[in-house]
């Protein structure tokens, strides 16, 4: 079917100057409006000619990319939002700041990197965060910030706010996946989101007219359904009225709009960097001339504004410019005077404080049911009174998920809570997150772990990332769950495991259960606290029955399990392979070996004392676990161990793990490529031998 | 060529021995039969003698005092006047091989050396729990062979040679000394080899208080203690239980009499360090005022660990008194290899029944006999025992030569 919607050119070129402009009659209520626009876009280009000047003075430690001659368009869009309305943006991100409502004085404190900076020194120019104002942070990556508005828009939607979301985002995030993952799903789910292509016409130093087969960002619109407008981007009373037009749009439920802003940078990529490499100085100097501040107030000066002749209104704007000019210089002054933060505060807001852990129930009962449906309860538990969690993924809405992960939800909650989604794991992964920073609470289902390493870099670089960047401004409280495991010949994308890479990502939870009673338990938890988790489940456990304790109950992360007590050696394992070393103990016993078996439930944070406890009293020490070996969870238990346990040593620690190799589909390779109960049975022999 | 000196053996059973000090300033003359360095074996302190002359010369990495190092560790060289410091390779540890029972205080060896380090392992591998196990309970591991895996030493190893029963529980490591790995090793041979029999028995012990009240009252230079009167009247004794005055032989394998000329008795003495039994040498033909003088300096030496092995060597007999404890009967341990060890109880003031039915204050003592019940039998053990009482109760006419 065609799309019902057309591109609407609304102004074809941008008009060459101010000089141009169409005598307008100013309202009163449009002459507040244009002193108003006209306050903003000063506080914008004067704030970013002192950060220029503070940045050769060296007095800005690392990048800074600013917004002169784009004004307009913060200054347009940002007008028509409230606090609870969400703007994510990009690297070029000062002007969406400050339009949004920030004081100069936190930038520039930021980027002077002092303790007062919006994110208290840890971001700089490319995480500018102060969710309390819905400014949802400046990226150093080009384009999640169009996934993150759908997540502000979902949880509007969910959570029926009327808030939209809003991106910010150069011409050079519209070749980028997110770009047509985010306006997908903001268009299948009718999203309250705004996306704002600021068009300046250079992705760094790349021409768009180069790296786009169609030139018109705008009528992309068309491809995903939605409008696709395109407006002078220098011109800030239009781009206040379109952007006005969409954003009503937005809050009334008729979905998503695409804005392509066409305009342009006057200042380099970024300071200091050489500028005549890629455009001509001519060509700077013609859009110096289509100045948004100047054309601003040409216009207003020379149409009758309120009544007002044209000395009058200058008045009103020189006032402007010179209460504008004290107001930066007074932020420069606060953000030199600021402290620096306190080097000892380095690694705070990594992860968010924890919560209190409820009571055990107090009654003993159990009863004995699978892992999947312990993780099933713990879910619908958990939805039935928390109205901010919804589910996402491929067939997890009335199909109950492949792996029955939300078997009977659909009929519980409904499909906005229950949503399946296109094939697309960037794409959801990025709204999670958005979602997670806006107020829901997103459980991301990838059926299987492999499918999350299409989302990677969302959940590296954003989800991870995201509480830090902000100081603890912001919580991530994003579930990312998927299943995990060699067997039944699944072949190499639906086998691996993955959790030796995500524990070495500082603000990711990266919890793995052997039994239904740790994953009810985990899985309570995860969805209880303010940090981000995989939870990853392997394939040949679901079904395995355990006793599940009555009664609510979480498990708190970093604390193993000792499965099993023993004397002569320590065996550390996760999942399945938890249950392949239960295998072999009784027949090991009957040799006089004692084995103790610690399963360490989760890779991050990482228990290191209750496994050091346990080699002390054994000696020895086995890590037994299905990845390959190489940078890997064993890898890093057998280093902490040397490192705190050394003297406790009675032996080298050895470690039986998966063979360096992607997963082999035929059974007679498969079983060679993953540890085997024999060959634990042996690795165990060898190092009470040694 | 310059004289190695190197740690010696002091007996058989010595791997390794604590380097007291040196006795010489670097650069000193040293003559030959000079006292040298003082060396802690298993038993006593000793002043090692020079067997060499010349200047003496302590290479820079040489054990430092006070250290524990295995028998042939290098300490020094002695070098000829204008001799060049050694030079060369770094010299080897040379462990005298368990064949050679008499001491090699200073070995030879073709390899010299100068600042190199010192190897002093027996290239033996330990594990870290092994290692920390070790000097936990004080054991030296590298003297150990290693069961595991191309004979790394494990804690299992350390713990079967450890002598010590060591708490599960966590605690402080206490660690032990060479010298009581050698007592026990002593004792553990003595209660492998030997099968103990103890006999107790009451003697009248006014005999021997009247005896030491005398010398108080006659103003004796040295009161003797009731173990110098006791060592006395054994000696007497023992003339007529020939059966009593052996000793297994070095082989283990048969008894060797002990001629009356040679009845060196051992006294148990409590040191800081822990058990020593100096002997007091041919008791049976020295006067009792002689060896309470001797002992008395025995017991000083052995406090202070500056017993020589010649003072511990070769024993008769052997007595342990506790009785200043308060002890009575107890069953004591043999000497071995020598065969009997006579236990000294507490004197006792206490009710006699005399042989005409009256009651009456009275003296008494518990001797408690150990012996072999491998080398004699319980008869004329017990018969040895009954002599021994009745010359407490008949001391001073025995001692006079009765």
């Amino acid at each position: 079917m065609p799309c019902g919607y057309a591109i609407v050119r609304v102004l074809n070129t941008p008009r060459s100057s101010a000089v141009d402009s169409p005598r307008i009659t100013f309202s009163m209520d449009t002459a507040r409006m244009s002193l108003s626009l006209y306050r903003t876009m000063q506080i914008i280009r004067q704030t970013e000619e002192e950060l220029a000047r503070c940045h050769q003075r060296g007095l800005i430690h690392g990048a800074c990319h600013t917004y002169v001659g784009q004004e307009a368009i913060a200054t347009g869009v940002c007008a028509h939002l409230t606090k609870a309305d969400s703007v994510f943006s990009t690297h070029r991100g000062h002007g969406h700041a400050l339009a949004k409502g920030m004081p100069p004085k936190e930038l520039i404190a930021e980027l002077f990197g002092r303790s007062t900076g919006c994110s208290q020194g840890r971001g700089g120019s490319m995480h500018i965060f102060s969710p309390e104002i819905g400014m949802m942070g400046t990226s150093g990556i080009v384009a999640p910030c169009i996934l993150q508005a759908c997540g502000g828009g979902y949880t509007s939607m969910l959570l029926k706010t009327g808030a939209v979301g809003v991106a910010f985002f150069g011409d050079g995030a519209v070749n980028n996946g997110a770009f047509h993952e985010g306006l997908n799903m903001a268009a299948i789910w009718k999203l309250p989101v705004l996306f704002v292509c600021e068009n300046n016409q250079y992705a760094t130093e790349v021409p768009s007219s180069y790296a786009s087969g169609n030139p018109s960002v705008a009528s992309r619109g068309a491809a995903y359904g939605i409008p696709g407008i395109e407006v002078d981007g220098n011109d800030v009373l239009e781009i206040h009225r379109l952007a006005g037009e969409a954003i009503a749009r937005a809050r009334a439920g008729g979905g998503p709009t695409l804005l392509e802003c066409k305009t342009y940078r006057t200042r380099a990529h970024a300071e200091g960097m050489g500028d005549f490499t890629y455009r001509t100085r001519e060509e700077v100097e013609q859009w110096k001339q289509r100045c948004p501040i100047v054309r601003l107030r040409t216009a207003a000066t020379a149409s009758p504004l309120a009544g007002m002749d044209a000395a009058a209104v200058t008045v009103h704007f020189d006032a402007i410019e010179k209460e504008v000019a004290v107001l930066v210089q007074e932020a420069r002054a606060f953000a030199e005077a600021s402290p620096v933060p306190e080097p000892n505060t380095a690694t705070q807001h990594v992860y968010a404080p924890p919560k209190p852990i409820p009571p055990a129930p107090k009654s003993a009962a159990t009863r004995t049911i699978t892992f999947s449906q312990a993780t099933l309860e713990a879910l619908s538990e958990e939805m039935a009174v928390n109205p901010g969690i919804f589910v996402m993924g491929e067939g997890i809405g009335k199909r109950g998920g492949n792996f029955v992960t939300t078997k009977g939800l659909y009929d519980l909650y409904g499909g906005e809570r229950l949503c399946d989604t296109p094939i697309c794991e960037r794409g959801f992964v990025g709204l999670a997150c958005g979602a997670g920073m806006t107020g829901s609470r997103p459980v991301i289902d990838f059926m299987f772990a492999d499918f999350v390493l299409d989302g990677f870099a969302e959940i590296v670089n954003q989800i991870a990332k995201m509480q830090y960047m902000s100081s603890g401004r912001l919580k991530m409280p994003v579930l990312l769950r998927g299943c995990i495991g060699i067997g039944h010949s699944a072949a190499t994308h639906h086998s691996g495991s993955y959790y030796g890479m995500f524990g070495q990502v500082p603000g990711l939870r990266v919890v793995v259960p052997s039994s239904a009673e740790d994953a009810k338990g985990l899985l309570k938890h995860a969805l209880r606290c303010d940090d981000p988790v995989l939870f990853l489940e392997h394939r040949e456990i679901l079904q395995i029955k355990g006793p599940v304790p009555d009664g609510d109950y979480e498990i708190e992360f970093g604390k193993a399990r000792i499965v099993r007590e023993g004397r002569h050696i320590t065996v550390v394992a996760l999942a399945q392979m938890v249950h392949q070393t239960l295998s072999v103990c009784e027949e090991l016993e009957r040799d006089g070996i004692s084995v103790e078996i610690i399963d360490p439930r989760t890779v991050s944070p990482l228990d290191t004392a209750t496994i050091l406890q346990s080699v002390h009293k054994t000696g020895r020490l086995l890590i037994v676990d299905e990845p390959p070996g190489q940078y890997g969870f064993s890898a890093e238990i057998a280093a902490r161990v040397v490192d705190e346990g050394f003297n406790d040593l009675d032996a080298p620690i050895r470690r039986v793990t998966g063979a360096f190799c992607p997963t082999p589909y035929s059974p007679s390779l498969e079983s060679v490529v993953v540890p085997q109960p024999a060959d634990i049975a042996q690795a165990i022999r060898d190092l009470v031998d040694e | 060529m310059p004289h190695e000196i190197r740690l010696p053996r002091l007996g058989w059973s010595m791997e390794e021995g604590t380097f007291v000090g040196w006795l010489k300033m670097p650069g000193a003359d040293v003559s030959v039969g000079e006292p040298l360095f003082e060396l802690e074996g298993e038993k006593a302190t000793q002043e090692i003698e020079s067997l060499d002359a010349g200047e003496l010369y302590i290479p820079p990495d040489a054990p430092k005092p006070g250290s524990t190092i295995p028998v042939g560790t290098l300490l020094g060289y002695l070098l000829a006047k204008g001799e060049p410091l050694p030079s060369g390779d770094a010299p080897k540890v040379i462990v005298p091989s368990q064949d050679i029972i008499e001491p090699a205080p200073a070995m030879t060896s073709t390899t010299m050396a100068t600042d190199a380090p010192i190897a002093t392992t027996t290239a033996s591998v330990a594990s870290p729990r092994a290692k920390r196990v070790a000097q936990e309970l004080g054991v030296d591991w590298q003297t150990l062979k290693g069961t595991g895996k191309d004979g790394r030493v494990r804690e299992t190893d350390v713990r079967a040679a450890s002598t010590v029963a060591v708490p599960t529980a966590v605690g402080l490591p206490v660690g032990i000394t060479a010298r009581r790995k050698a007592i026990a090793e002593r004792l553990r041979t003595s209660v492998e080899r030997t099968i103990p029999v103890t006999l107790t028995t009451e003697a009248d012990a006014a005999g021997i208080v009247t005896l030491r009240e005398q010398f108080k009252a006659a103003k004796s230079a040295v009161i003797p203690a009731f173990t110098d009167i006791m060592a006395c009247l054994i000696a007497k004794v023992l003339p007529r239980h020939p059966q009593i005055a052996v000793r297994w032989d070095s082989a283990r394998s048969t008894l060797v009499a002990v001629p009356a000329d040679q009845y060196h008795i051992g006294i148990a003495v409590d040191t800081p360090d822990g058990l020593l039994v100096p002997l007091v040498r041919d008791v049976g033909r020295t006067p009792l005022l002689k060896i309470a003088t001797e002992s008395k300096g025995l017991i000083e030496r052995a406090r202070h660990g500056r017993l020589t092995i010649a003072e511990m060597q070769s024993g008769v007999l052997t007595i342990s008194n506790l009785g200043s404890y308060g002890i009575n009967g107890f069953t004591p341990i043999i000497n071995y290899p020598e065969i009997a060890i006579l236990g000294l109880g507490a004197v006792r003031r206490e009710a006699v029944v005399t042989d005409d039915d009256r009651i009456v204050p009275g003296l008494r003592m518990t001797l408690s006999l150990t012996f072999d019940h491998a080398a004699i039998d319980g008869a004329p053990a017990a018969a040895f025992l009954k002599d021994v009482a009745h010359a407490v109760k008949n001391a001073a006419a025995i001692l006079l030569g009765a």
